[in-house]
C-alpha cells in the first residue's frame, strides 16, 4: 500500500543573485515498510527532499501526499502535529537535548503528543532496551558515544509511533562498527515495528543495506530500483 | 498541557544550569539591583517616617485646631476661649490636648538682639501631647518663675533653641530680654533666665523659638482671653478621620452655644497633613520615587537578563531547530524561553528578596548612626533629621520590588524568545 506519493515536486532557491534549481519535477511513490535510501553526491538535492517529505520545506511547486495528507497545504501549526505524530527524525549530528537523558529525550516527543506518564515511561524505556542501551538510559548525551547517541536518536524516532522515518546521512559521522550496528538496528526495528524507513545517504554501507535505492543527481531522480538481496537481509 | 508544562519547566530548569558562571552573573546583577531597591525603600521609608514623626510627636501633633484669622495671618487676638480646651477634652477622652500661645517679639542678650517666635505652652499638658519640652540638649525644660536676678529683678523661665541660642551666645542660665507688643497695645517686656537649650527639632523654631509657660506669657503679653492652637494627639495616628469630623461636630456646637467674635473667623480642625502640606507631598513623592528609581535600577539589571537570553537563544538556535522539526510547535519553545527567563527571575527575586529583607532589618534596628560627624542631626528638604538614620521595612515594598523586578525581567525577554518563533527548522538546521 502507498504511504508516500511525490508528485511533480521542484525546489528552488535564490542564492545572491542567482537562482538554484534544486529539485526538477520528482515523481516518487514510497510503500508501507520500505527500506529506502535516497542516494547521490553532495548537492544532488537528498536533503532539501527529505526536508519537504518531513513538512521542513516547502516545495516551490508539486504535490506530497504523505497517507493521504497533502504536506504541501498544511499551515505551520498542521505541520507541527504532523511531524510530531506522523514522522520520526533522525539525523546526522544525533541532535539530543543535551540537558535531558537519554530516557527523557526519548520521552521528550511523547510528552509533546500528550500521551500519560506511565505509558511514555514503558515505551521510552522498551525502546531503549531494544536499540541496546537499556544500561545507560539515564546519561545524558555528553556521557554516551556517538554511536549511541545516535542510537538514542532511533528510540526517539520510533518510540513515537510514526508511519515514516526519515533518516537524514545517520551515519555519517560514525565509525565502521557503530555505522554497522546502527544500520542493524534500525533494520531490524523496521521489520519488527513495519515502519517505513527513508534515508538520505552517500555512505555505501548503508547502500549496502538498503531495499531500494534512489539515486538523485542534480535535483532529478536518475535511477531507482529495489535491490534483490540487501547486505543485511538475514537479519529480516 | 501540564504535561508539557512541567516538562518545560523541567527542561528550562536544566537549561539554567546549563552555564551556571554565566546564569548565577545574570541573577546576581538582578537580585543586587533588587536589594539596591529594597534598601532605597527602607532608608526613604525610614525618612519619611521620621520626618512624620517629627511633624507630629514634636510639635504638630496629629490634629490642631485654631480659628481662621490664625492660620490667614496669625492674629494675635484670634484665640479660642479656654472653655474649648474643656470641650476638646470631653469630646476626646482618650485623646491628649496642648493649648499654644504664640507672639513674635525682639530677643536681647549681651551686645546682640535678634527676631524671635514666642511659644507659650502648658508644662502639664504638653508633654502629653507631644515630646517637644523632652528633646533638650542642656539644662531642664523648667517653666515658669525663675529665681530672681543678681540685681534683684523677677525673672520667668524660657527654653529657646540651638540655633537661637549660638546666634545670641546663650547657655543654660543666660538672661535674655524680651521685648514685644502686647495685646493692650502696650510695651511687653521682661527679664528673663535660660532653662534649657533644645536640640534641633524644626528648623525655623530652631533659629527663632523661645519657649515659655502659659502664665508668663499672658503677664508678658496681656493676653488672657483664650489660646491661640490646640494641638491634639489621638490614640489611632492612623485614622484620624473620626477624631477629626468628632472635634468639628464639637466646635460647630460650641459655635451655636458661645458664638465667637467675627474678627478671629471660625475654629477650624486640621490634621497634620493638611497643616504640613509639604511632608504630605513628600510621602506621596516619595512613593512614587521609590517605584520609579526602582523601575530604573531594576531596568539596568535587566540587561543583564537580555544578554543571557539573547546568547541563550543564539547558542541553541540549531538546538531549537531540531525540537522545532521533532514536533515541537514554535510558540512552545517561546513559552520555554519565557520559562527560563521566569525562573532566573525567581531565584534573583528570593536571593534579592531574602537579602534585602536581612540588610533592612539590620538598617530598622540599627540604622546609619552619623552622631559622630552630626551630633545635632541633618536637616534635608528644610526638615531636621536625628542624627541616626533609621529605615523602615514595610513587607509590602519588597513585594512590590519583587513584582516590579520580575515584570522587568520577564519584559527584557521577550525579544529573545519572540526570536524562537521565527525560527525555520529547515533553515536553521542548515
Amino acid at each position: 500500500m502507498t504511504l508516500l506519493t511525490l508528485t511533480g515536486i521542484c525546489k528552488n532557491f535564490i542564492q545572491g543573485e542567482i537562482q538554484v534549481r534544486a529539485l526538477k519535477d520528482i515523481n516518487l511513490e514510497v510503500d508501507e515498510g520500505e527500506f529506502a535510501a535516497l542516494v547521490g553526491p553532495s548537492g544532488s538535492g537528498k536533503t532539501t527532499l527529505l526536508n519537504i517529505i518531513g513538512g521542513l520545506d516547502a516545495p516551490s511547486s508539486g504535490e506530497a501526499h504523505l497517507n493521504g495528507t497533502d504536506i504541501t497545504r498544511l499551515k505551520e501549526a498542521q505541520l507541527s502535529d504532523f511531524r510530531l505524530f506522523q514522522l520520526g527524525f533522525i539525523f546526522q549530528a544525533y541532535n539530543l537535548v543535551p540537558v535531558l537523558s537519554a530516557l527523557e529525550n526519548v520521552e521528550l516527543i511523547m510528552v509533546l503528543q500528550g500521551r500519560p506518564a506511565a505509558e511514555r515511561r514503558a515505551r521510552a524505556e522498551h525502546y531503549l532496551d531494544l536499540v541496546g542501551l537499556g544500561n545507560v538510559m539515564q546519561r545524558r548525551p555528553s556521557a554516551l558515544s556517538g554511536g549511541q547517541q545516535q542510537r538514542v536518536a532511533v528510540a526517539r524516532a520510533l518510540a513515537c509511533g510514526p508511519r515514516l522515518v526519515l533518516a537524514d546521512e545517520p551515519t555519517a559521522n560514525l565509525d565502521s562498527e557503530n555505522a554497522s550496528a546502527l544500520l542493524d538496528i534500525m533494520y531490524k526495528l523496521s521489520r519488527e515495528q513495519k515502519t517505513t524507513f527513508i534515508f538520505s545517504t552517500h555512505d555505501p554501507r548503508v547502500m549496502e543495506r538498503a531495499e531500494r535505492l534512489i539515486k538523485l543527481r542534480d535535483g532529478r531522480i536518475e535511477s531507482d530500483e529495489v535491490v534483490a538481496q540487501p547486505g543485511h537481509a538475514a537479519l529480516a | 498541557m501540564t504535561s508539557n508544562l512541567a516538562m518545560f519547566v523541567f527542561i528550562a530548569w536544566r537549561n539554567i544550569w546549563r552555564y551556571p558562571i554565566r546564569s548565577l552573573l545574570t541573577v546576581f546583577a538582578l537580585a543586587g539591583g533588587l536589594i539596591i531597591v529594597i534598601l532605597y525603600s527602607v532608608l526613604l521609608e525610614g525618612m519619611t517616617r521620621q520626618m512624620v514623626t517629627y511633624a507630629t510627636d514634636m510639635s504638630t501633633g496629629h490634629l490642631q485646631l485654631h480659628r481662621r484669622a490664625f492660620i490667614d495671618d496669625q492674629d494675635l487676638y484670634a484665640t479660642l476661649p479656654w472653655s474649648y480646651l474643656n470641650a476638646a477634652e470631653t469630646a476626646l477622652p482618650a485623646a491628649s490636648v496642648a493649648p499654644r500661645l504664640y507672639a513674635a517679639g525682639l530677643a536681647s542678650a549681651q551686645a546682640s538682639s535678634t527676631g524671635v517666635l514666642i511659644k507659650a505652652v502648658d508644662a502639664a499638658r504638653e508633654p502629653r501631647a507631644t515630646r517637644l519640652l523632652d528633646s533638650v540638649r542642656s539644662g531642664t525644660a523648667e517653666l515658669g518663675p525663675a529665681s530672681d536676678s543678681t540685681d534683684g529683678l523677677p525673672r520667668a523661665n524660657v527654653v529657646v533653641g540651638t540655633q537661637l541660642a549660638k546666634n545670641l551666645k546663650l547657655q543654660v542660665d543666660s538672661e535674655l530680654i524680651l521685648v514685644t507688643q502686647a495685646a493692650d497695645g502696650s510695651i511687653g517686656n521682661g527679664l528673663f533666665r535660660v532653662a534649657a537649650i533644645l536640640k534641633p527639632v524644626d528648623t525655623a523654631f530652631d533659629r527663632t523659638g523661645v519657649l515659655m509657660s502659659i502664665d508668663t506669657y499672658q503677664s508678658l503679653m496681656s493676653l488672657d482671653s483664650g489660646f491661640h492652637e490646640l494641638a491634639v494627639k489621638t490614640p489611632d495616628a492612623e485614622n484620624l478621620g473620626t477624631g477629626q469630623a468628632l472635634l468639628q461636630q464639637t466646635l460647630e456646637r460650641l459655635a451655636r452655644e458661645q458664638p465667637l467674635d467675627e474678627l478671629g473667623g471660625a475654629a477650624v480642625v486640621r490634621n497634620w497633613r493638611e497643616i504640613n502640606p509639604t511632608i504630605s507631598d513628600m510621602l506621596k513623592l516619595s512613593q512614587s520615587m521609590v517605584v520609579v528609581i526602582g523601575f530604573i535600577v531594576v531596568s539596568l539589571a535587566s540587561l543583564g537578563m537580555l544578554n543571557t537570553m539573547l546568547m541563550a537563544v543564539h547558542e541553541r538556535t540549531h538546538e531549537f531547530g531540531i525540537l522545532l522539526a521533532i514536533g515541537m510547535k514554535s510558540r512552545w519553545l517561546m513559552v520555554m524561553v519565557l520559562i527560563e527567563s521566569f525562573l532566573l527571575a525567581l531565584i534573583s527575586a528570593a536571593i534579592g528578596a531574602a537579602l534585602g529583607t536581612w540588610l533592612g532589618r539590620y538598617l530598622q534596628t540599627h540604622g546609619i548612626d552619623f552622631s559622630g560627624t552630626m551630633p545635632d542631626g541633618y536637616d534635608w528638604a528644610g526638615m531636621s533629621f536625628e542624627p541616626v538614620m533609621r529605615g523602615y521595612l514595610d513587607p509590602g515594598h519588597v513585594v512590590n520590588a519583587c513584582l516590579i523586578m520580575t515584570l522587568v525581567a520577564m519584559l527584557s525577554s521577550l525579544l529573545p524568545s519572540w526570536r524562537t518563533v521565527r525560527l525555520k527548522p529547515a533553515e536553521v538546521m542548515r
